[in-house]
């Protein structure tokens, strides 16, 4: 051991100690500070663990190297090799044991002084210990002493007394070896072989030699120059490491006259390679003058045999500090652990951890292997809704039915949770296009117009085809002697403003409703500007006082209420002044877009149109009531070009269902991943179209409706009709998506759902029968529900269908009279109850039956196993199975329930609470 | 906030591969044991195919195969009777070298599988017969002139893209050439070709992932090497380009992480495409989530062993009773396999018991003594040890779901 470089060992087997020597030996001991404070005068070692000194033993000058006894007991007994050649066994700590009492300070003496190099105890006879010194003429090199030998040789040779001065206790002094081998040579790193307990390898002087102590006159040698640091793998016991300057060879002792295999050769020399005592092929290595161990995982066992494998090595780098390492030494038995130490001596205790798999499940937990060990991680339940993750949101939402609520649609954003704002002006938009379309369908058949295909098509195509026909008009204020321009509604605008939430539908132009419902939801600062936008300074100030009073608002409130009654119209006034300087330090847009309002210039409304965080829906009707034609024609486009961009639903407002709201919800949808959402608003597409396309494509309804112009004149302006919006490509398979989706997580019950509000809207959609049951005998179809099958030909209502009170037996086929097959179980024909039940088909979704009354009709369904085609009704069949892995029908092996493993899954949804 | 528990499944040895099926109700896992019988090296992955096509595995190994398995139910007259166990139904023996990764192709494509080995080849294979998954034709060999050591699927199905395929490599000679390299199908030619390759991606990569496409315009490729980077991948629309020729992508880089601070080993995303998971060097699982703004940020830090991570504010209050409650599977677990099965419990996922039973699919080397039978090596043994319901003496019920029905 040079004096400046430490080393560091663990102790055998007591776990939490480890030794660091450069000129003397300091022993630690290790503890986890995870549940205590760090103690004063321990050295921390990692985030939670410390080493506390135990004892300092100096009593070794010239260290070389140290081994640690292997044996259980004395547990704290040290060889110290010395540059001298001695070993000495030394101890830390107090043994009381007295029978190894006098094994302290025993040493042991070579011939002729060289240094030590290496030392290594036999893992098997503990008493052994093999050294390794240079070389000297024709000394030996590598001597295996007995540490309970007594024998002291009666001459002792002079230059051993020479060195000896000044030991006073001869006795403790050995020099005869057990063995002496490598004559002429020098050594430089042993280790014994697990193999037996008399094979020894040495590396020796540009060999690799492995001496058979049963027969010291032969060695095996191969000659090498990485000859330092040999070092068994202890799983794998034919595995030997050893290394030259940066490069290690991994050798086999199967076929020793070459290395297996050699690694990367490091710029730097090695200092140290080490296989890991707890894990299979792991080495450690570490070069001089790094921070980093590099390791090398070696996942297979080289196979001597022939086999060409080139075992497959991954090579990794950890850094456990940040200064150079002197040393490291692995933890015994803690897994992969590893301790190392600095120049400086101070230490770092750390794990290295295996490579780490994962993978998540479809619902929202991760799965990680490391190492030997599954963990397993969960999105907390009990977080913050807005940082959940979609798919989370989106599972959530799924069972709590969002987006099924078809007659209240607005409230699908409270299913949605009620904490999206967009989704909330989504709904609310959905909401009003279909409610608007209806009425305004009603009013088109009294006057002829295509409002009812506008409305879908939002804002946009709204304003667009009602180009050049408004004038702006002034209008006063009410409670003030002030004009302002407004524009004159006319029916496009109202239709717009209807579609924003503003009025109510009608001719009635007042926003009075609207007003009292945004105060009764408490937005008491929206309904201000909202009052204000329409002249009416009283109200908003009303408003505004409410809102302080109610206990709930802001009380601030009042004062902004003050300082809007202070409005003047002067345009130098001090109240303009200061009102558009201070109004951009209100938090509130609503308040900031209502000082923005008052003090803008006749006609420049910047200030409100572009203030973002202002509803879209507010902004676009303050437009509509004070833009002309040309402004709110840019200004919309520039808005829907703004929301596309963004992904922004509230735009779905501008965009209506159409080709453009597409793309909008595309932006959306690549934004955020919500398919959901965005098959949901599609549909509600669907359903304006179902309604208008099939007004249309029916020529008896649309007789009816008073020759309503036909809608392919009107695409023009919406680009592309609803049918083409639900035949996008995108829409299908952002549907396709969330079913795949909801199938994943099981909830098929959910996905049915789905497909039965889709096909609803979209009767294309709809699957075909899947199955029928033919007749063994006549091979027609056995089905009941005759109407589902208008292609047989003639129909089977002869043969008594639901209701008929003159039924034929329903036990026998409807087409040739034969009976069906039996129940394997009860051995009666099947098909008895199925006919009591009226349009009892598989196939008719549409019966609405109580649960009790649904499960027994189930009950008395045909099921047979699609592999042994064996069968009988399916009560029976479930109960049979119940208790019994195999089919009922006698030396019939086949085991048919557990055929299909997804058929054993439940839906997800049942066991949610 | 994510909080993470110890999943007791003690191996005997290193897992090298986590993989769920469809539905998230069963895991498998794969490891290497010197002496694991169907495999002779060890399993580095291991991936279900959708259960459209039945129970079925791949697993690929360092021992230059793949093999493709599937659980069957066991004849009634043998010991196993009434349990399921798994068969390898093929071994596909193509590779000269060890194969490094092993996917089953988008439902939508059929029954097919994609391999990738050392020597740097590309093999995509096709059950023609769904009904008979001994019969793989090897339909297409892509040579990708570097030692591979992932691939990913395009999950996306849309008509609008064609079937796509990315390769990662490892190799680590000093030549730095780019180490990822996308293919894409081609209907004319009815070939894979390169579609694109990721110049600036030169370190060696040790996994990628695509991204559930869940209907977005563009593709997510997560890449692990010797830092996280996410890319996207916009398709030009195909009126813009010529026809015919592959499909050109806009691709940007949109996160670069290196808080690893190593190499990265594995990258892993949840079922929406919105959060990634990583694991790196450093010991650690990283979760990484976008904003609205698109902007990537790291939302969670788990160590490996399911610790929290000092310092870091997500995991300030991770419940200490959530570990005891997991039931130990342990005892019956021992013992090296080459894969294990996890059935999770029906109820939701924060019950105390997660997984209730599992299936082992090969028989430990020296049985151990808490496994109370052994079968052949090719088969692979199905138990199910319930947490809930100890009565081992009656035959275990496979279905235990079912009497709800």
């Amino acid at each position: 051991m040079s004096g400046t470089k430490p080393d560091i060992l663990w102790a055998p087997h007591q776990v939490d100690r480890f030794v660091v020597c450069d000129s003397e030996l300091s022993l630690y001991h290790v503890e986890s500070t995870v549940n205590s404070e760090l103690k004063a005068g321990s050295l921390r070692l990692s985030e939670d663990s410390a080493a506390t000194l135990l004892s300092i033993n100096s009593e070794t000058p010239y260290m070389k190297c140290v081994a640690w006894y292997l044996s259980y007991d004395p547990e704290c007994l040290l060889a110290v090799g010395q540059a001298n050649g001695r070993v000495v066994l030394t101890s830390l700590g107090q043994d009381h044991n007295s029978k190894f009492r006098d094994l302290i300070g025993k040493e042991f003496v070579p011939k002729h002084a060289r240094q030590c190099n290496t030392l290594a105890w036999n893992p098997l006879d503990s008493n052994w210990l093999a050294a390794g010194l240079d070389k000297h003429r024709a000394d030996f090199s590598v001597l295996i002493w007995d540490i309970c030998s007594k024998y002291t040789p009666d001459i002792v040779p002079m230059e051993k007394v020479r060195l000896s001065v000044g030991e006073t206790e001869t006795s403790l002094l050995v020099t005869k070896p057990l063995y002496e081998l490598g004559q002429n040579d020098a050594c430089l790193s042993l280790c014994w072989l697990p193999r037996d307990q008399k094979l020894l390898l040495a590396g020796m002087h540009r060999n690799l030699a492995i001496f058979d102590l049963r027969n010291t006159s032969q060695k095996m040698f191969v000659n090498t120059k990485a000859v330092q640091g040999v070092t068994v793998d202890p799983y794998f016991h034919d595995r030997v490491a050893s290394f030259y300057e940066g490069q290690v060879a991994i050798w086999d002792l199967r076929k020793f006259e070459k290395p297996v295999l050699t690694l990367t050769e490091q710029p730097k020399p090695l200092t140290k390679v080490a296989w890991c005592p707890t894990r299979t092929g792991l080495l450690a290595t570490l070069t001089r003058d790094s921070n980093i161990i590099r390791l090398y995982d070696m996942q297979h066992t080289p196979t001597p045999i022939g086999d060409e494998t080139e075992p497959t090595i991954i090579e990794r780098s950890v850094q456990p500090c940040d200064n150079y390492i002197a040393s490291f030494a692995w933890h015994p038995t803690s897994q992969n652990r590893m301790i190392v130490v600095t120049p400086n001596r101070t230490m770092s205790d750390f794990t290295v951890f295996e490579r780490i798999s994962l993978a998540w499940s479809p619902i929202t937990s991760l799965m990680w292997a490391c190492g030997r060990h599954l963990y397993e991680c969960a999105e907390e339940e009990n977080d913050n809704s807005l940082e959940k993750d979609i798919a989370t949101k989106m599972r959530l939402r799924a069972l709590s039915r969002y987006g099924l609520d078809t007659e209240q649609v607005w409230r699908n954003h409270i299913l949605a949770g009620n904490e999206d704002p967009q989704l909330k002006s989504l709904w609310y938009t959905l909401h009003y296009i279909l409610f608007m379309k209806q009425y305004t369908e009603d009013m088109d058949q009294k006057s002829p117009g295509n409002k009812g295909s506008l409305v879908y098509a939002g804002i946009k195509s709204i304003v667009k085809s009602s180009l050049g026909m408004v004038e702006s008009s002034r209008h006063n204020w009410s409670g003030l002697d002030k004009q302002s321009d407004i524009q004159n509604l006319n029916e496009e605008r109202i239709l717009a403003l209807q579609l924003c939430g503003w009025i109510k539908k009608g001719t009635d132009v007042d926003v009075g409703p609207f007003l009292n419902s945004l105060v009764q939801e408490g937005e008491w600062e929206r309904a201000a500007a909202v009052a204000l936008f329409n002249l009416d300074i009283r109200r908003a100030i009303q408003i505004l006082n409410e809102g302080a009073s109610s206990g709930k608002g802001d009380l601030n409130l009042n004062v902004v209420a003050m300082a809007l009654s202070g409005y003047t119209d002067e345009k130098n006034s001090l109240w303009r002044e200061m009102c558009s300087t201070l109004r951009l330090q209100l938090n509130n847009p609503y308040l900031c877009v209502m000082f923005a309002f008052l003090t803008s210039e006749a006609g420049s409304y910047d200030g409100v149109l572009y203030e973002n965080k202002v509803a879209v829906r507010d902004r676009v009707a303050f437009a509509c009531k004070f833009l002309s034609d040309s402004q709110l024609n840019r200004y919309i486009e520039k808005l829907t070009n703004e929301m596309k961009d963004a992904g922004n639903l509230e735009g779905i407002l501008l965009t209506g269902l159409t080709k453009d709201g597409v793309d909008l919800m595309e932006s959306y949808v690549d934004r955020t991943g919500d398919v959901q959402t965005a098959s949901y608003c599609m549909l509600q597409c669907m359903k304006v179209k179902s309604e208008s396309e099939v007004a249309q494509s029916c020529p008896t309804l649309s007789d009816l409706m008073d020759c309503s112009p036909p809608a392919s004149s009107v695409h023009g302006i919406f680009q592309g009709s609803p049918l083409d919006v639900l035949k996008d490509e995108r829409v299908q398979y952002w549907i396709e998506n969330y079913r795949n989706l909801l199938d994943a997580w099981r909830f098929w019950h959910k996905r049915a759902e789905f497909d039965i509000h889709r096909s609803k809207l979209d009767p294309s959609s709809k699957p075909l029968a899947q199955v029928f049951v033919s007749c063994n005998f006549c091979g027609k179809s056995i089905s009941y529900s005759c109407s589902t099958v208008p292609h047989q030909g003639r129909g089977f209502s002869q043969y008594g269908v639901s209701g008929s009170p003159t039924k034929s037996k329903v036990t026998s086929c409807p087409g040739c009279r034969k009976p069906l097959p039996r129940c394997a179980l009860c051995l009666i024909n099947m098909g008895t109850p199925v006919s009591s039940c009226p349009g009892g088909s598989k196939s008719d979704e549409k019966v609405d039956l109580s649960k009790d009354k649904k499960l027994a009709q189930f009950n008395n369904w045909f099921t047979w196993c699609h592999n042994c085609r064996h069968g009988g009704h399916a009560g029976h069949m479930l109960s049979w199975f119940r208790d019994h892995a195999e089919c009922p029908v006698s030396a019939c092996t086949c085991k048919c329930m557990q055929l299909d493993t997804t058929g054993n899954l439940v839906p997800a949804e049942t066991v949610q609470p | 906030m994510f909080v993470a528990r110890s999943i007791a499944a003690d191996h005997k040895d290193l897992i090298h591969d986590v993989s769920f099926d469809f539905h998230g109700r069963r895991m498998a896992t794969c490891s290497s044991d010197q002496s694991v019988k169907t495999h002779s090296g060890s399993v580095w992955r291991v991936t279900w195919a959708h259960p459209e096509f039945g129970q079925v595995l791949a697993s690929c190994s360092f021992d230059r195969t793949a093999a493709v398995w599937e659980e069957i139910v066991g004849e009634s007259n043998d010991k196993l009777r009434g349990q399921s166990h798994w068969v390898k139904r093929t071994t596909l023996v193509d590779s000269r070298t060890s194969v490094t990764d092993v996917k089953f192709a988008p439902k939508h494509m059929g029954l097919m599988l994609a391999t990738c080995s050392a020597d740097g080849i590309v093999r995509i294979y096709e059950a023609p017969d769904v009904m008979n998954l001994s019969q793989w034709s090897l339909q297409h060999e892509i040579s990708c002139k570097l030692s591979c050591s992932c691939i990913s699927w395009n999950p996306s199905s849309s008509r609008a893209h064609a079937p796509m395929i990315a390769v990662g490599s490892d190799d680590s000679s000093p030549n730095a050439m780019a180490k990822v390299q996308i293919f894409e199908y081609n209907e004319n030619t009815r070939k894979y070709a390169k579609a694109e390759t990721l110049l600036t991606v030169t370190d060696p990569v040790h996994d990628i992932a695509f991204a559930p496409n869940l209907g977005r315009s563009f593709h997510i490729l997560a890449i692990a090497t010797k830092d996280v980077r996410i890319f996207t991948l916009k398709p030009v629309r195909k009126e813009l380009t010529s026809s015919g020729g592959p499909t050109k992508f806009e691709i940007h880089i949109v996160a670069q992480f290196d808080n690893h601070n190593s190499q990265v080993w594995r990258v892993s995303w949840n079922i929406t495409g919105t959060v990634l998971a990583s694991s790196g060097d450093d010991g650690c699982v990283r979760l990484w989530k976008a904003n609205y703004m698109d902007n990537w940020k790291c939302t969670g830090i788990l160590k490996g062993n399911g610790s929290p991570v000092n310092g870091s504010s997500q995991q300030g209050n991770s419940n200490p009773s959530i570990g005891s409650n997991i039931p130990s599977l342990q005892n019956s677990l021992n013992g090296s396999s080459a894969g294990r099965y996890f059935f999770p419990p029906l109820d939701s996922p924060r019950a105390g018991s997660r997984w209730s039973s599992y299936a082992q699919l090969l028989p430990p080397p020296p049985p151990p003594p808490l496994i109370e039978h052994s079968c052949d090596a090719d088969t692979a043994s199905l138990q199910y040890p319930h947490p809930r319901r100890r009565s081992l003496s009656r035959p275990l019920n496979p279905l235990p779901e079912n009497e709800g029905v």
